[in-house]
């Protein structure tokens, strides 16, 4: 009998050692997945730009795309995963300490996230660590991914070094801040004001459309852009069906964006045994991105067809109707998302109008769909979703719940962290000669300037270049 | 360049998984860091190169 418990045991302690070996191969496997996911959204904003560009812009619009990719990346694996742990009790904390839950903090970051010392072994292969790789290569993507975003408002007039030099402080430091206040269980975005932006609606869209905003006021209009009597010319990219195809790859790319804002339960450094949950802790499924994140893109596209009728607005009313409920994604119930992204839709186009208004020459309407929409976005959520607890069960007992004031103080912080930025820096650039390209050179087109290799050698040619 | 074990096998043969980095570049040493230096080098050589043949095409 004796002998038989022993033997039980001995079975039970091998079948739990198998059953977690699973489930660490699982999850390590769902992070990684999410990455060539989102790399389908690089490849979307590659075509969505390169369409929008006239003929003679094409491949230095995608060569800028390119580059921002590049160095966002390897800048993130340098100092934005840093900024990431470290910040997120900062400046309330001013020497940014460790948080409620322990995971945050400068001496936290030193220990994890820097390339060297004894915290490079969590920056590269480990046979114990089936995690800080796919953790790290999911963040990497949401930093490329906010610097992109900026990149489609600049095109055919801003130089790619100056451009580089943007999308790294965007990608990095802007987003990497805005991520550790506002989406981060120790965050003081959240832990003060509750917070909440599962899908990132604010943190990311917003910051990176406020961001592109900041860089235009710099940057100015593209040549021909307005007439002397301030009316706008409507520069047309030359490829409408590359420009909607690349956006609906865009949106595929969101869903492994989203499905990576979700943290699987049964692993050292989940929040539950049993139950997937947010970021914040705050329990969900991925069935409700299998709801809400087609009935959002639905919701979009039919709204901006309402008010536009053309395939670019519709297709950015898709990214819109996603954006405006990607705060409460993971809460929302489907018909309010119907509802709320069809709003988003129909606002779309005569807001992008306003600013175009303004002589802001926004070339893909980038500040519009992620910067007002997002601020939109987290404000929709402070107004249906307030009393919602911010934090998980593990949270101390006076954390706050998300409410209208939180996510407000929250669109003003994610606003003043991409527009600040994005003014500063460009401005400093701009004092360097390296932000506008002249408008002589603007004019010949930049292909034919500095790329060695033509977009279509045997046809299309642009009436206005040389080439 | 700082590789800790002699073979896989010995990594396998030893108790349990090692719980150290097996970066090439040398886990617990000093190498880790100058592979950082060296990448942030390059980084910064191309951007200050690529800016300086950019403006050479807008003269």
């Amino acid at each position: 009998m004796e002998d038989q418990i022993l033997a039980l045991t001995a079975d039970l302690a091998a079948v739990k050692s198998a059953a977690q070996v699973t489930n660490t191969m699982f999850a390590e496997m769902y992070y990684y997945v999410t990455i060539p996911l989102m790399v389908l959204i690089h490849a979307g904003f590659l075509l969505y730009e390169m369409g929008a560009t006239r003929v003679k812009n094409v491949l230095s619009s995608g060569v800028k795309n390119l580059l921002a990719f590049a160095f966002t990346i390897a800048a993130w694996y340098l100092f934005g995963w840093w900024f990431y742990w470290a910040l997120p009790t900062w400046p309330l904390d001013l020497a940014a300490g460790a948080g409620y839950m322990e995971i945050s903090g400068i001496g936290y970051a030193n220990a994890i996230a820097l390339p060297w010392g004894d915290s490079a072994q969590y920056m590269g292969p480990n046979m114990a660590d089936n995690a800080s790789g796919v953790f790290w290569g999911a963040f990497a993507l949401f930093a490329a991914t906010t610097a992109s975003i900026a990149s489609g408002a600049l095109i055919e007039r801003i130089q790619t070094v100056g451009f580089v030099i943007c999308a790294i402080v965007l990608g990095t430091a802007a987003w990497g801040i805005a991520a550790a206040w506002g989406w981060h269980a120790d965050g003081w975005l959240v832990t003060e004001f509750g917070y909440h932006d599962f899908g990132a609606a604010g943190l990311v869209h917003a910051v990176a459309g406020f961001f592109a905003l900041g860089v235009l006021l710099n940057l100015g209009p593209r040549v021909g852009k307005f007439n002397a009597d301030g009316s706008a010319n409507h520069l047309a990219g030359h490829n409408m069906p590359l420009t909607v195809t690349g956006l609906m790859l865009i949106i595929v790319g969101f869903f492994g964006f989203l499905m990576a804002c979700i943290i699987l339960p049964g692993e050292g450094w989940s929040w539950y045994a049993d139950k997937g949950t947010t970021i914040y802790g705050t329990p969900m499924t991925l069935s409700a991105l299998a709801f809400n994140v087609p009935l959002a893109a639905a919701g979009g596209i039919i709204g901006a067809w309402v008010v536009t009728r053309d395939p670019f607005w519709m297709m950015s009313g898709c990214l819109a109707g996603i954006i405006s409920v990607a705060s409460g994604l993971d809460i929302y119930f489907g018909s309010t998302v119907i509802a709320v992204s069809m709003l988003a839709g129909m606002i779309l186009k005569p807001c992008a109008d306003w600013l175009e208004g303004l002589g802001i020459d926004d070339a893909v309407g980038c500040v519009t769909v992620h910067g007002t929409i997002g601020l939109f976005g987290v404000m929709m959520l402070g107004i249906l979703g307030s009393g919602i607890p911010g934090l998980g069960a593990f949270a101390p007992d006076d954390t706050v719940a998300i409410s209208i004031w939180g996510q407000f103080v929250g669109s003003i912080v994610m606003f003043l962290l991409g527009f600040v930025p994005g003014y500063v820096v460009s401005w400093i650039v701009g004092k360097a000669g390296m932000l506008r390209i002249p408008d002589s050179v603007q004019e010949r087109g930049l292909d034919a300037v500095k790329v060695p290799a033509r977009a279509y050698p045997e046809g299309m040619a642009s009436p206005e270049s040389e080439s | 360049m700082g590789y800790f074990a002699e073979s896989f096998a010995e990594l396998y043969n030893a108790d349990g998984w090692i719980d150290m980095g097996m970066f090439i570049g040398g886990a617990g040493s000093s190498a880790a860091g100058w592979w950082t230096v060296i990448a942030t080098v390059m980084l910064l050589g191309v951007l200050v190169k690529g800016n300086s043949d950019e403006q050479d095409h807008y003269k």
